[in-house]
């Protein structure tokens, strides 16, 4: 038996010797982590998938466990990618200034996701999430920009406070402090306060439309390794908050009755819609691979609120396999761009080319990635594509349709743009020099390229498995064989399909194989109509790579940075004004109305 | 299992020799329509073999790897496809979804191999494709999505059973505003003027295939005739109340494709940003008045 609390402690244990450990010798204590978090992993996925966690409490104070299969869920996948990018710290590490205390706060982070999904008390909740904020928060500025870091606190923190007032209000209606009790307790308008206030730090945590704008800003800055945390790890408690408020709480609005569907939901699908689009438009028209990314997430979170708020199970499952998919695909491809950024330099696509020639194993762990992040079988993203689509068509939900359509053809462009500009195309002269990824770094490319064919062609366990979670929400599962998936309106056989490409290559590769073998010539052998160009950066097309399209969108592209910008300068303004009438320098003046509002805090309680 | 993988086969090879012949004789109408005579039918043929027979040049093994990728993407594609509404290689597994879906990692494959020849027009070729697959595809899904809410099932062959069942119209004249958008899209699916600015051979020297020549070329023929085939025929089985039997499949099929074929060779070719703003307006607006009034309203012929 595995206990919870064991398991926090010996993190936090751990994060204090990993801490020593760097400060001798940083190959040293980073691969203490490595070991440090793939004994959390083993155990949790020891006895977590049986519910054998042990969840007893008795040394932490005020604490309390609960085990959830909703939770375990949401767990493994985070501690699963964080083992991931643990590997790649040992290579990372020694570039940054404050790295002993980098190994520690990670275990820390660590601490608090499995304290956040394991509890079963609300203010244990919000006491794990700050945990984790607090801790990723010095993370973050030890990449390239401190105010990356003040950006994703903001937002952090703003979800946080929603969160907390909906916690007070849940506790003023039932009294107790406990998850289920609480939420189950609710009713009428407070129902719909605590639904609206879990919404917005569903949004902000998980970056979607319109409280999207720090995400770009932090996974483009973070430092290299924790890109991937911070998008295929920590932006899913934005989704775990949202399942709290959509499923759980799911107050009782009116209903539209063309979708058979709460006003409440519907609202959240638009904005999920919205949120698809404007990420995927801006993913499109992004130069900086990992901001690129960062948007994509910001779609992809858009089709996770998009599944939790069409209340039925074909529904459900999407949205939890597609958390899974596009933890998968994004951990991978933003640790193919580390592995990149490690090799040049540079995570600019119009300073890269040519990165295949070099580093093709990192190459094939991108484009395994993108295949499964654009939905295309055989990989995990199509799983979860095809059961949203499923539902979105079953209720006709048009207008979410058209955005979720969008998305998904949208993702080719944006996800192709980093293949073409960056691994392929010319090769730079400035990256001849370059070496593939070391072996250590590779481990983990190889076991998410797997692991995203893997959850393409044989989804069957993992779909079974999420039904016990749709059960465990009240709702009824999918029908899922061995092969098969049964959706509303149609059945899937991915292994079928998997088979099936194989078969295609398979004849395709014996046409290719009998005829005359071709003479290989060099890249800068092509046919340039006829003009002599002598320089590889000439032809190579990687600047504006969607600028016809971009071209189109160009005015309105930056309409949210423009409010925020707005927003920002009116708050600095109520500032000045707070400090021109009650910081001025006649002191009488301020202490006037210290007294003023200690006045008029205490009256009616004590005067 | 065996059996069927070759049913498969035969289908994807069935649709390359159909495809390719009516292509040729699609030649020799476009010739006459032109005052010229125009090839022989099976000239296109004679190209394919000939490109397949020549020794060629290769720009690395992203180049070679592209094509397999693009062309087995595309086999593999093609032996889902229903021919009648009982002749298919796997019974149920003809979803929709896996037609519009795994096509796309034939196309990638070519986009990847065609990026990979380091030739940029090349590289403005395959931007400009996927800017037109981004124009075309949701008016087409919307659409789509129309139908299979309204049949209740994604499968071909019972959105085919579902329009020949009696009281049922083919949904073209069901939804005929669906209907026309879903011809829009199609001669945007095969490239057809105006849409074919991604080709545009005097304007990016024919874009993704400019570096090809020999086996790579040739391939890469054959992945287009099949593409080609599985564009055709799902308009056939979404729209036309696909076939009960090969005859008419195979007219159905000829009359949408020399349609497709002759109002492109009357058209001119867009620029890649007319081509978004085309499908953003027109067709989209259509797309979504017909699955308004097919959806909300109920109001089907």
């Amino acid at each position: 038996m595995a206990s919870v609390e064991l398991l926090i402690l010996f993190l936090v244990g751990a994060g204090v010797i990993a801490y020593i450990l760097t400060r001798f010798n940083t190959f040293l204590g980073s691969i203490f982590t490595i070991f440090a978090v793939m004994f959390v992993f083993v155990s949790l996925a020891g006895y977590g998938f049986g519910m054998n966690m042990d969840t007893t409490v008795n040394i932490l104070p005020g604490i309390s466990f609960t085990e959830t299969y909703l939770g375990f869920y949401f767990a493994i996948i985070i501690v699963f990618v964080y083992l991931m990018v643990s590997f790649f710290h040992p290579y990372y590490l020694s570039e940054y200034k404050y790295k002993n205390s980098y190994n520690l706060l990670f275990l820390l982070s660590l601490a608090g996701i499995l304290g956040a999904f394991y509890t079963d008390n609300f203010l244990n909740l919000f006491f794990f999430f700050e945990l984790i904020i607090w801790t990723t928060m010095f993370l973050i500025p030890q990449g390239k920009s401190k105010e990356a870091a003040v950006s994703y606190f903001g937002f952090s923190i703003a979800g946080s406070v929603a969160m907390l007032i909906g916690i007070f209000i849940t506790y003023n209606v039932s009294g107790t402090f406990s998850i289920y009790q609480g939420l189950a307790a609710l009713s009428g308008t407070n129902a719909i306060f605590v639904f609206v206030l879990f919404i917005i730090a569903a949004f902000a945590k998980l970056g979607s439309f319109p409280l999207h704008i720090w995400l770009p800003i932090a996974h483009g800055n973070a430092p290299h390794p924790f890109s991937p945390v911070l998008s295929g790890a920590l932006v899913k408690l934005g989704a775990f908050i949202g399942v709290l408020a959509l499923i759980r709480i799911a107050p009782a609005t009116g209903l539209f009755t063309a979708m058979d569907l709460p006003i409440g939901q519907y609202v959240v699908a638009i904005l999920g819609s919205m949120s698809i689009v404007f990420g995927t438009l801006m993913a499109i028209k992004e130069d900086d691979a990992k901001k690129l990314l960062a948007y994509s997430s910001m779609s992809h979170g858009g089709y996770i609120l998009v599944a939790f708020s069409i209340l039925n199970g074909i529904a459900f499952a999407g949205g939890f396999y597609h958390i899974l998919a596009h933890a998968l695909a994004s951990a991978g491809a933003f640790m193919a761009i580390a592995a990149v950024a490690r090799a040049t330099g540079t995570t600019k696509m119009k300073e890269l080319g040519g990165m295949i020639h070099k580093m093709p194993i990192t190459y094939l762990a991108y484009l395994i990635a993108i295949i499964s992040m654009a939905g295309i079988p055989p990989m995990g993203g199509f799983i979860s594509k095809w059961l949203i689509f499923q539902a979105v068509i079953d209720k006709g939900m048009i207008f979410v349709g058209i955005a979720v359509f969008f998305g998904s053809v949208g993702s080719f462009l944006y996800v192709f743009r980093p293949l073409a500009a960056l691994f392929l195309g010319q090769e730079l002269t400035e990256y001849k020099k370059v070496k593939e990824a070391p072996l250590l770094m590779l481990i983990p490319t190889f076991i998410l390229m797997g692991l995203n064919v893997y959850t393409g062609v044989f989804p069957g366990g993992i779909l079974k498995f999420i039904n016990n979670i749709i059960v465990e929400l009240g709702y009824t599962g999918i029908e899922v064989s061995t092969y098969e998936i049964n959706g509303t309106n149609g059945i899937l056989n991915p292994a079928l399909i998997g088979l099936i490409f194989a078969v295609g290559s398979g004849i395709a590769f014996l046409i290719f194989i009998v005829l005359k073998k071709s003479r290989k010539v060099e890249l800068m052998d092509t046919y340039t109509a006829a003009n002599f160009v002598h320089d590889e950066h000439l032809l190579h097309y990687a600047v504006d790579f969607y600028a016809p399209l971009e071209r189109l969108y160009e005015k309105q592209s930056n309409w949210m940075t423009k409010f925020y910008t707005a927003l920002a300068e009116k708050v600095r303004e109520l500032g000045k004004l707070g400090k021109y009438l009650f910081m001025s320098k006649n002191i009488s003046t301020t202490v006037f109305w210290i007294v003023a509002i200690i006045i008029f805090l205490l009256w009616g309680e004590v005067l | 299992m065996i059996l069927n993988i070759l049913i498969g086969i035969g289908i994807a090879f069935f649709g390359f020799v159909l495809q390719t012949s009516i292509a040729g004789i699609n030649r020799k109408i476009v010739g006459r329509l032109q005052k010229r005579h125009g090839p022989r039918w099976y000239q296109e043929f004679i190209d394919i073999f000939k490109l397949l027979s020549k020794r060629s040049i290769t720009h690395g093994w992203i180049f070679d790897f592209g094509v397999i990728m693009a062309l087995g993407g595309i086999i593999a594609t093609a032996m889902f496809m229903p021919l009648t509404n009982n002749f298919l290689a796997f019974e149920n597994f003809d979803n929709f979804f896996i037609f519009v879906y795994l096509i796309a990692v034939g196309m990638l494959g070519m986009a990847m191999s065609a990026s990979g020849s380091g030739n940029p027009w090349a590289s403005i070729g395959v931007m400009r494709a996927l800017t037109t697959m981004l124009a075309y595809e949701v008016p087409f899904l919307i659409v789509v999505l129309t139908i299979i809410n309204l049949t209740g099932n994604s499968s071909l062959t019972e959105i085919m059973l579902y329009q020949q069942a009696s009281g049922n119209n083919w949904f073209l004249i069901a939804l005929p505003i669906g209907g026309l958008v879903g011809f829009i899209a199609l001669m945007g699916m095969l490239g057809k003027k105006p849409f074919e600015t991604y080709v545009a051979p005097a304007e990016i020297a024919s874009g993704p295939m400019v570096e090809y020549g020999g086996k790579q070329l040739g391939m890469l023929f054959i992945m287009n005739e099949i593409s080609a085939f599985i564009e055709v025929s799902l308009f056939v089985h979404l729209f036309l109340g696909g076939a009960t039997n090969i005859f008419e499949f195979l007219i159905k099929y000829f009359v949408v494709y020399t349609l497709a074929n002759l109002i492109s060779s009357v058209n001119g070719r867009f620029k890649i940003d007319q081509v978004v703003k085309f499908f953003y307006k027109w067709p989209l607006i259509m797309a979504v008045t017909q699955a308004v009034i097919a959806i909300y309203f109920g109001w089907v012929i």
